[in-house]
C-alpha cells in the first residue's frame, strides 16, 4: 500500500513545486513589466499634455494681451487637441470649454499652487474617467489656466496590457505544471521499476534484476538494489541447500537404524515383555522420524525447484483411494466421481504427499478422517478431508498452512508432527497452480480442501 | 525340489547399513556376499556372478555407476540401486547405466525385498513351462529377422543373439504378448517390476530406450517399440 502510494504523492509535490515556481517567477515578471510600462506611459501621455497645455496656455495669454479681449470669447475660440477642455479662473470668475466642465474639475490643492503663482499638475478620477489637469498661471493677464485631459484611452491601454501579461502568467504556470508532470513521471519511473521488480521478487522470481542503467543518478539505486537481490537470493539458496544437505545427511543413520530395527523385530520373540515393549517404541517413533525427514526434503525440494509440476495425468480419485488402501483405513469413507472425471496434470509422488498429510492431519487433530470426498468442480478437482475433531478456529485458518504452525492440541497424546505436514499441502497445492484451505466439516470439526486446476475432459 | 538360496552381492560402502542390511537379507533367505568398494564389487562379480545384485550409488573412488556399467557388460542380472536422493538424474543415471530398479533411503527391508522378489519371480516366469509360442518374429527383415523365443529366454537378430538384461527380456515379452496394442505405463510397470499406483513411471521409459538400442534397426528413429503419446507403448511387428 504505501509502495503504491509513495510515488503519487511524490508526484504531486514535484507538479506542484514547478507550477509554484513558474507562477511566481512569472507574476513578478509580470508586476515589474506592468509598472514599468505604465510608469512610461504616463510619464509620456503627462508631458505631452504638460507642453499642449502651455501651448494653449500661451495662444491665450497672447490673445488677452490684445486689449478689448473677453476671457469668455477667447476660450471659445480655443481649441486643445486630444479631447482636452479648457477650464480658466479670472478674476473669480471660471470659464470652461465645455459646459459640463467646471471649477469642480480642478482639485482646490492645485487651485492653491497656481493661485500662488506656480505651475503644477493633478491627476484626478470623475464619473467621466481618469484625467490629468495641469494648472498654468498667466500673470500678465491675471489669469489661472487650466487644462484638463483625458486619461481614458490609457486606462485602456494599460488594462489590455494587464490582461495581456496575466493571461501570459497563468500560461507559464500550466506550462509549469505540465513541465513539472513530464519531469516527475521522469523522476518516478524508476522507482516504479523497482517497486515492480520488488514486487516480482517477493511472490518468487528470484532471478528478476534491475535493467543496467547508463543514468549516472540511478547507478547506485540500480546497483545495490541488484546486490541486495543477489544477496538474498543466495541466502534463501543457502538456507534450502543446508535443510536439504542436513536431511541427506541424516538418511544414512536412519536407513542403518531402520534396518537394524527390522531385524530385531524378526527376532522379537527373544526379547522380555519390556524389551518388546521397548522396541514396539522405537519403530513408532523410527516411522515418525522418517516422516519427518521426509517432509524436510520435500520442501527443500520444494524450495529449491518451486516451479515444476508439469506432470502426468493422474486421477486424484485413484489416487485417493490408493492411499486409503495403502494405509489400512476402510474404503467407505471415500465418495468420489469418476476417475476420468477427476484427472489433474501434475507429480503423482508429491500429491500423494499432500493427500496423506491432510489424513495425518486429521489422525492427529481429531480421531481420524470422518470422510473423504473427490469432485470435479468446473474446472478444478477437490479433495475434502473432513473430520470430527474440535474443528479450527476462523483466526487460525491462515496459520495452520505456514511451515511449522502446530495446532494448540498437537501436544495432547497423539503423535505430534513436525508443523510441516499442512506448509507441504498449500505448497503442493500452489505448485501445481491450485490451492487448499481449511473450512467447517459437517461432522462438527474441519474440512481440508486441496482443490487443483482439472484437466480438460 | 530343494531351492537353493539366491547368491546377492551387497555393494555398500557404510558398515553401518552394510551389517544390519546383510542380517535383514539372511533373514529373509537370502545368501549375502558383501563388497565395502566397487573394485571389490567387479572383482567378485568376475570371479562368480551372483544371482542378484543391491548397489550404493555412493562408493569410495569407483561409483554406484561405474560398477552396473562394469557388471552390465557381462551380466543379465537384475540389479536393485540404493540411492540416497530421489532427484531426476541419479535415478535415472543408475537406470541407463542398467540398474533394473531403485529404492531410495531410508528404505524398508521388505521394500527391497519385494523389488529383489519381483525381479527374481520373472527369470522364473519366463522359463516356466506355460503355453507361449515357441518363436516370434518381431522383424521379418529377410536378411536379418528379429526372433523372440520366449521360452528359451532369448531374442536372436539374424544368427547373433542379442544380450538383453532379464528386465529388458520381460518388458519385450511384454509388449510382444499383445503386438499393434497400446499397453500403458502403469500397466507395464505392474506387469515388469511388479510396482503399485505410485511406482515410478520413468523406469519404463529408461527401459525402452535402452531397449531400443539394442532391437531397434535405427534407435534414433524407432518403428518396432512405438512410443504412443499420452498413453504409453506399442509394439509393431515389422
Amino acid at each position: 500500500m504505501r509502495l503504491a502510494l509513495a510515488p503519487r504523492r511524490l508526484r504531486a509535490r514535484i507538479v506542484l513545486a514547478f507550477a509554484v515556481g513558474a507562477l511566481l517567477v512569472s507574476a513578478v515578471l509580470v508586476t515589474t513589466t506592468f509598472g514599468l510600462a505604465r510608469s512610461y506611459l504616463l510619464d509620456q501621455r503627462e508631458s505631452a499634455a504638460t507642453r499642449q497645455a502651455f501651448t494653449d496656455a500661451n495662444v491665450l495669454a497672447s490673445r488677452l494681451s490684445t486689449a478689448g479681449s473677453e476671457v469668455g470669447e477667447e476660450l471659445d475660440d480655443l481649441v486643445p487637441s486630444g479631447g482636452a477642455d479648457v477650464v480658466v479662473r479670472s478674476d473669480g470668475a471660471w470659464y470652461s470649454s465645455r459646459l459640463d466642465v467646471g471649477a469642480r474639475d480642478v482639485p482646490g490643492a492645485l487651485q492653491e499652487l497656481v493661485a500662488s503663482g506656480q505651475a503644477g499638475t493633478a491627476r484626478v478620477s470623475s464619473p467621466t474617467g481618469p484625467h490629468l489637469v495641469i494648472g498654468i498661471p498667466i500673470a500678465a493677464a491675471g489669469v489661472e489656466f487650466y487644462e484638463v485631459a483625458p486619461l481614458v484611452e490609457l486606462q485602456t491601454a494599460l488594462r489590455t496590457l494587464a490582461a495581456v501579461l496575466g493571461a501570459g502568467a497563468l500560461t507559464a504556470t500550466l506550462a509549469g505544471a505540465l513541465f513539472g508532470s513530464w519531469a516527475s513521471r521522469r523522476v518516478v519511473q524508476p522507482l516504479e521499476q523497482v517497486a515492480g521488480a520488488a514486487t516480482r521478487i517477493a511472490g518468487g522470481e528470484l532471478d528478476i534484476r534491475l535493467p543496467p542503467t547508463e543514468d549516472p543518478d540511478l547507478l547506485a539505486i540500480v546497483a545495490s538494489f541488484n546486490s541486495m537481490v543477489d544477496a538474498l537470493a543466495s541466502r534463501i539458496e543457502r538456507d534450502t541447500r543446508f535443510v536439504g544437505d542436513v536431511s541427506h545427511e541424516l538418511r544414512s543413520p536412519l536407513t542403518s537404524l531402520v534396518t537394524s530395527v527390522e531385524v530385531l523385530g524378526a527376532r522379537r520373540e527373544e526379547l522380555s515383555p519390556r524389551g518388546q515393549q521397548a522396541l514396539a517404541l522405537i519403530q513408532g517413533e523410527l516411522g515418525r522420524f522418517r516422516r519427518m525427514l521426509d517432509d524436510l526434503l520435500e520442501l527443500a525440494r520444494v524450495d529449491g525447484d518451486p516451479v515444476t509440476a508439469v506432470g502426468e495425468p493422474v486421477s486424484l480419485a485413484a489416487l485417493v483411494r490408493e492411499v486409503l488402501a495403502h494405509r489400512g483405513g476402510p474404503e467407505v469413507l471415500l465418495s468420489a466421481d469418476p476417475d476420468e472425471e477427476t484427472v489433474v496434470q501434475g507429480d503423482k509422488n508429491r500429491l500423494e504427499r499432500a493427500v496423506t498429510n491432510l489424513l495425518d492431519n486429521a489422525d492427529r487433530h481429531a480421531t481420524g478422517a470422518a470422510a473423504v470426498r473427490v469432485e470435479r468442480r468446473e474446472g478444478s478437482v477437490v479433495v475434502m478431508v473432513d473430520d470430527a475433531g474440535p474443528g479450527v478456529p476462523l483466526v487460525e485458518r491462515e496459520r495452520v498452512f505456514e511451515r511449522f504452525a502446530r495446532g494448540p492440541r498437537a501436544a495432547r497424546g497423539s503423535l505430534p508432527g513436525a508443523g510441516l505436514g499442512l506448509a507441504i499441502v498449500e505448497e503442493t497445492a500452489t505448485g501445481h497452480g491450485g490451492g487448499a484451505w481449511c473450512s467447517e466439516s459437517p461432522f462438527g470439526g474441519a474440512r481440508f480442501t486441496l482443490s487443483l486446476p482439472g484437466a480438460p475432459r | 525340489m530343494g531351492r537353493v538360496s539366491p547368491r546377492l552381492l551387497l555393494v555398500e560402502d557404510d558398515d553401518h547399513i552394510r551389517m544390519p542390511l546383510r542380517w535383514a537379507l539372511e533373514d529373509e533367505g537370502y545368501e549375502v556376499a558383501e563388497a565395502a568398494s566397487g573394485e571389490d564389487a567387479c572383482r567378485q562379480v568376475a570371479i562368480a556372478a551372483p544371482d542378484l545384485m543391491i548397489v550404493d550409488l555412493m562408493l569410495g573412488a569407483m561409483d554406484g555407476y561405474a560398477v552396473i556399467r562394469e557388471v552390465r557388460r557381462a551380466n543379465d542380472l537384475p540389479i536393485v540401486v540404493v540411492s540416497a536422493r530421489a532427484d531426476t538424474h541419479d535415478i535415472v543415471a543408475a537406470l541407463e547405466a542398467g540398474a533394473d530398479d531403485y529404492v531410495t533411503k531410508p528404505f524398508q527391508v521388505k521394500e527391497i525385498t519385494a523389488r529383489l522378489r519381483a525381479l527374481r519371480r520373472r527369470v522364473g516366469a519366463s522359463s516356466g513351462g506355460d503355453e507361449r509360442p515357441q518363436e516370434l518374429v518381431l522383424d521379418g527383415d529377410p536378411a536379418a529377422p528379429l526372433v523372440l523365443r520366449p521360452d528359451r529366454g532369448t531374442v536372436h537378430r539374424g544368427t547373433d543373439q542379442l544380450h538383453l538384461t532379464l528386465t529388458e527380456f520381460r518388458l519385450l515379452c511384454e509388449l510382444a504378448a499383445s503386438p499393434g496394442r497400446v499397453l500403458s505405463r502403469q500397466a507395464l510397470l505392474e506387469r515388469v517390476w511388479e510396482h503399485g499406483f505410485f511406482g515410478d513411471e520413468r523406469l519404463v521409459d529408461v527401459h525402452v530406450r535402452r531397449l531400443r538400442t539394442k532391437v531397434e534397426r535405427d534407435p534414433g528413429a524407432p518403428t518396432l517399440v512405438v512410443t504412443v503419446r499420452g498413453l504409453g507403448y506399442r509394439l509393431d511387428p515389422q
